[in-house]
């Protein structure tokens, strides 16, 4: 399944605000399940990499402690028109990719 | 007795050669991947060192951790790290000192990027939340308490 993330960018003073909020339950594999008593298996993203015309520009890794549905806001140097690409991996594998071009 | 502990010498330095070399290569080779020893530390000391191989840190007020000081609902806390004052900012991480595994997050900066990231984590209760900065080799921190009710009237 591939993980969907939805993408914000806009250009001020050759900065770039880079917003992503993506779709994920982020099990840190601590939560029980209080029908069963066990816990649910972990299932939570934990690479993050941003790049910018090709050019990579934050590597991040998360552990299960970032919240479900996670946001995040990072700032690179860019121009209007610049492409950036999101790509992330979870624990179990699944992907996802969100590429757009800065406003 | 005396070739046993002349063994035990050889093997405890012996294991800190190693420990040394993982320390140093631990930035360089493991960060593309996933640092898995650093997010199953369970002190905040092991794992400010096994992500950066240094845990001796420096105060700065170019390091601006901002965070709620109470939060009512510690699932989706707001943390942003600011550093973009700092020059070459290298990696940030955030760590809440309570939770049962400290590390949240790393992020690792290059090219194009400023030293920056605002998120949402986890606390299960009232702790500290701290940042790590890597500018220029060296590593500055920033902590705040966030006082974490749950349920509730928010008191």
């Amino acid at each position: 399944m591939s993980i969907k993330i939805r993408v914000r960018g806009k250009v001020r003073g050759g900065i770039a605000e880079i917003k992503a909020l993506m779709k994920h339950p982020m099990e840190s594999g601590r939560r029980i399940n209080k029908k069963t008593g066990k816990p649910y298996p972990p299932k939570f993203i934990q690479n993050v990499e941003v790049s910018v015309n090709g050019t990579k520009a934050i590597d991040a890794q998360w552990s299960g402690a970032v919240s479900a549905n996670p946001y995040m806001a990072v700032k690179v140097k860019a121009n209007k028109g610049d492409e950036v690409v999101i790509n992330v991996v979870d624990n179990t594998g699944d992907k996802g990719t969100a590429k757009f071009k800065l406003k | 007795m005396k070739r046993r502990s002349f063994l035990k010498g050889t093997l405890a330095t012996g294991a800190a050669v190693v420990a040394v070399n993982a320390g140093l290569l631990t930035p360089a080779t493991v960060l593309a991947d996933w640092n898995k020893a650093a997010f199953e530390a369970k002190k905040v000391d092991e794992a400010i060192k096994a992500v950066f191989g240094s845990a001796s840190t420096a105060e700065s007020g170019d390091l601006v951790l901002k965070a709620p000081e109470i939060a009512e609902n510690g699932a989706v806390t707001p943390v942003t790290v600011d550093a973009t004052k700092m020059s070459g900012v290298e990696a940030i991480a955030i760590l809440a000192d309570k939770n049962p595994t400290p590390l949240v997050c790393v992020y690792n900066y290059s090219g194009p990027a400023l030293g920056y990231v605002s998120t949402r984590i986890k606390m299960g209760e009232t702790m500290n939340v701290i940042a790590i900065a890597k500018a220029g080799g060296k590593l500055y921190k920033a902590q705040q308490q966030v006082k974490v009710t749950i349920g509730g009237c928010g008191g």
